[in-house]
């Protein structure tokens, strides 16, 4: 069983369209997937074709146990499952600080769902606060879309250094290049320099490509509506990277 | 994700089109594109995936095991090329489990079906899958003219979408759609090809009566053995497994211990010559036999050896595989020999000779529950003796003559098992074979290290390897003896458990003449 979690300090940087397709990727390997939507904007729910609403709101999310395996739905893929977002969670975050414990909550609540499934995946909102601490201790692995900007790169540097000041282990960050434009000379530089800088970049690019906007209409995976596209083939080579590069102890 | 799906068995007759129109009224339906599959099915000859209810079926390189009577899939993995031995699966979980169940034997491809299946998913104002149903027919052939085997529709859940499902139940109720238990196509399956599962065993499954003459029992009990000889006999030259050859050489040894141990139910010409028969057929495979064992403990031995040594004996195994070969040509051709031929063909003809009113010898018309209690008595009272002298030296010799007493004990209770409490002389038995298996591997361990040392002998010096291979063979030969050592030292145990007096009086009560007069 492994745990992953698609995270950005920033907004705007392919995550959702990340979590959906590498959500689908690991279910057609016979993996049993769960995607966990904690973005109260719901897109990957709204992806999946689900409705943004759990059985009792945040509240209930907060509480875990079987209540929260009840709001699961099964999504139109074999081996894969979704716990759907809900508006409430915009609170999650003043949720959390109430708590005795406030930054192992999401820890605890996932933990009835790791014998169920081999592979977790968290698709999160825009946090560096208590919501992304939970995050960090809550899953093996982050994986970082980058847009190769210097804003980006600015903002994936401030969140390495969150880690090392909160004691997290930097080294179970991974990131990869997202939204990527070849023609920009800029994004192939910052590209270079990411790679020499940070330890966790992995060599794979998702191009900034109208197919994978194209989500929104077909309501579905890019993979799976348009499996031989160029959009396709990078998110399957992002799968394979992971697997080999993280995953592969979990794997046989 | 799908979960407890149901089947519903089609009844003759039944309008799919109309089904899924009048349910249309109801649901936004969308149809996939049907899909042709073909299915294989995969047992060994003895049936050992079916005995343990479990079903090993492929479709194209996906393989999957699951139970009987169950559409959970417990495993399910690509392979290349389809499996014959335990070897060919992946390595892993799946040759884990797979191990203790299929050991050495050779998978069969048992049947091949082929099914044509069409989804239709229910959906939501969303357009998304709220539920799924399935209609399959499956048939023997591809032709769509080749009869059903099986025609159904599965209804399948989606998870969080409890009503969805629970109103198409309920559809399907009132469409004459009954949800259907205890049913396998497996079954139906293999019936198309006439196979009938669990149909061979290596086990002797007789049931005699009581007051049966002694002489029709044993025909009875070597004419069964005569068929495992045939059934088996007819694979060695396949050469798939070498448990034909063993199965085959267990029955020829039973027969022999039949005929020499039930006494006098035969005349004495007869029950001589086919004796002095049945051990030239014996001996026959010996060699080959032997090789085999070999071969089959190669890990095992590699294991004894320190690792450093491992790989070095490597060129033993491959010398014996040779070896192996040769013989295996030989046991062939004597297969095809007249004399093989005539051994069986008279043998078979005396076992179906018409009874004879009047007895030609002493025991012919005794009950056979007598003539077995009196042989399983006797036997069990001469190895107690025995024993207590074989023990006190541990001789080589002494065991492996004891060992024998044992096998021909054994053979005696399992030929006649049928005839007592099931129960009771089980446990006889388990105990029995417990004492015989530290025998059989003490002696096994000394004809190891005497073949061994010989073979060594043998492998040509003439290279580095076949050196270094003669050391590791050296090294093989101690460990051996050792455990060898280690064994003999638990004998003593073994058979006071076996002589106690809780046992000798189960085996009183069971066989004693004296004892089941008083019941009587």
């Amino acid at each position: 069983m492994t745990t992953l979690a698609l995270y950005s300090n920033k907004g705007g940087v392919g995550k959702t369209a990340a979590a959906v397709n590498l959500s689908y990727l690991s279910a057609q390997t016979g993996a049993k997937t769960l995607i966990c939507d904690l973005d109260h904007q719901g897109s990957a729910t709204y992806y999946y074709r689900v409705k943004p609403k759990l059985k009792s709101g945040t509240k209930g999310f907060i509480k875990g146990g079987k209540k929260l395996i009840k709001s699961i739905k099964g999504t139109d893929y074999e081996n894969l499952d979704l716990l759907p977002a809900d508006f409430a969670h915009r609170n999650l975050e003043a949720a959390f600080y109430k708590l005795k414990h406030p930054r192992e909550r999401l820890s605890k609540i996932l933990k009835p769902l790791k014998n169920e499934y081999d592979v977790i995946l968290l698709d999160c909102p825009v946090t560096i606060s208590m919501l992304a601490e939970n995050i960090f201790n809550a899953v093996d692995y982050t994986l970082v879309p980058l847009v190769p900007t210097t804003l980006s790169v600015h903002a994936h540097r401030q969140l390495l250094s969150f880690c090392r000041k909160m004691n997290y282990d930097e080294s179970k960050i991974y990131t990869f290049f997202s939204m990527v434009d070849g023609r920009k000379a800029l994004h192939r530089d910052l590209m270079e320099l990411v790679l020499n800088e940070f330890n966790g970049a992995l060599q794979i690019l998702i191009p900034y490509l109208s197919q994978i906007e194209r989500m929104g209409i077909e309501r579905q995976p890019v993979v799976a509506f348009s499996p031989k596209s160029a959009a396709s083939k990078s998110y399957e080579n992002l799968w394979s990277k992971v697997r080999e590069t993280i995953l592969s102890p979990a794997f046989h | 994700m799908m979960h407890v799906q149901i089947k519903h068995n089609l009844p003759a007759g039944f309008d799919q089109r109309q089904f899924i129109s009048e349910l249309m009224k109801t649901y936004a339906i969308e149809s996939d594109r049907p899909e042709l599959n073909r299915m294989a099915i995969y047992d060994t000859f003895d049936w050992r995936l079916f005995n343990k209810s479990l079903v090993l079926y492929a479709c194209g390189n996906r393989f999957f095991v699951r139970k009987l009577f169950s559409n959970e899939i417990m495993h399910g993995f690509e392979i290349k090329r389809p499996p014959v031995l335990l070897q060919d699966f992946p390595k892993g979980e799946i040759q884990e489990f797979l191990a203790p169940i299929l050991k050495m034997r050779a998978l069969f491809r048992l049947v091949d079906v082929h099914s044509r299946s069409r989804a239709h998913r229910i959906l939501n104002q969303d357009e998304k899958t709220v539920a799924r149903f399935v209609f399959n027919e499956i048939r023997s052939t591809r032709e769509k003219e080749s009869p059903v085997l099986d025609a159904y529709v599965l209804l399948q859940p989606v998870k969080g979408y409890p009503k969805y499902f629970r109103n198409l139940s309920k559809r399907f109720k009132e469409a004459g759609l009954f949800a259907s238990e205890n049913d396998d196509i497996y079954f139906k399956a293999l019936a198309s090809v006439d196979k009938n599962p669990g149909d061979y065993s290596s086990k002797l499954n007789l049931t005699l009566i009581p007051d049966m003459r002694s002489d029709d029992a044993a025909r009875i009990i070597l004419g069964s053995l005569l068929q495992v000889i045939k059934i088996n006999g007819a694979y060695i030259a396949k050469d798939v497994d070498t448990e034909f050859l063993h199965d085959y050489r267990v029955a020829i040894r039973r027969t022999r211990s039949a005929l020499g141990q039930i006494k006098k139910v035969f005349p004495h010409e007869t029950t001589a010559r086919f004796k002095k028969d049945f051990s030239f057929l014996g001996k026959l495979s010996n060699q080959l036999r032997d090789l085999d064992v070999y071969l089959l403990k190669k890990e095992v031995y590699k294991g004894i050896l320190p690792v450093v040594l491992r790989d070095d004996i490597d060129p033993l195994f491959n010398y014996l595989r040779k070896k192996r070969l040769n013989a295996l040509k030989q046991v062939v051709s004597s297969f095809k020999s007249e004399k093989y031929r005539q051994i069986l063909h008279d043998w078979e003809s005396f076992l179906n000779e018409p009874q004879k009113d009047a007895p030609t010898t002493s025991n012919a018309d005794l009950r056979i529950l007598t003539l077995a209690q009196k042989r399983i008595y006797k036997k069990y009272g001469s190895i107690v003796e025995a024993s207590s002298r074989a023990l006190e030296t541990l001789d080589d010799e002494k065991l492996h003559a004891l060992r024998i007493e044992c096998k021909k004990l054994r053979y005696l209770m399992e030929f006649f098992s049928s005839l007592f409490p099931r129960k009771k002389i089980n446990v006889l038995i388990k105990q029995l074979k417990k004492l015989q298996n530290k025998l059989g591997n003490i002696n096994d361990l000394r004809v190891q290290q005497q073949y061994l040392l010989h073979i060594s002998e043998k492998l040509p010096a003439t290279n580095q390897k076949n050196k270094k291979a003669v050391v590791a063979i050296g090294a093989l030969i101690g460990s051996l003896d050792t455990e060898k050592r280690m064994l003999k030292n638990t004998l003593p145990q073994a058979f006071e458990n076996f002589a106690s007096p809780d046992t000798t009086r189960i085996f009183g009560e069971l066989f004693s003449p004296k004892y089941s007069k008083e019941v009587s």
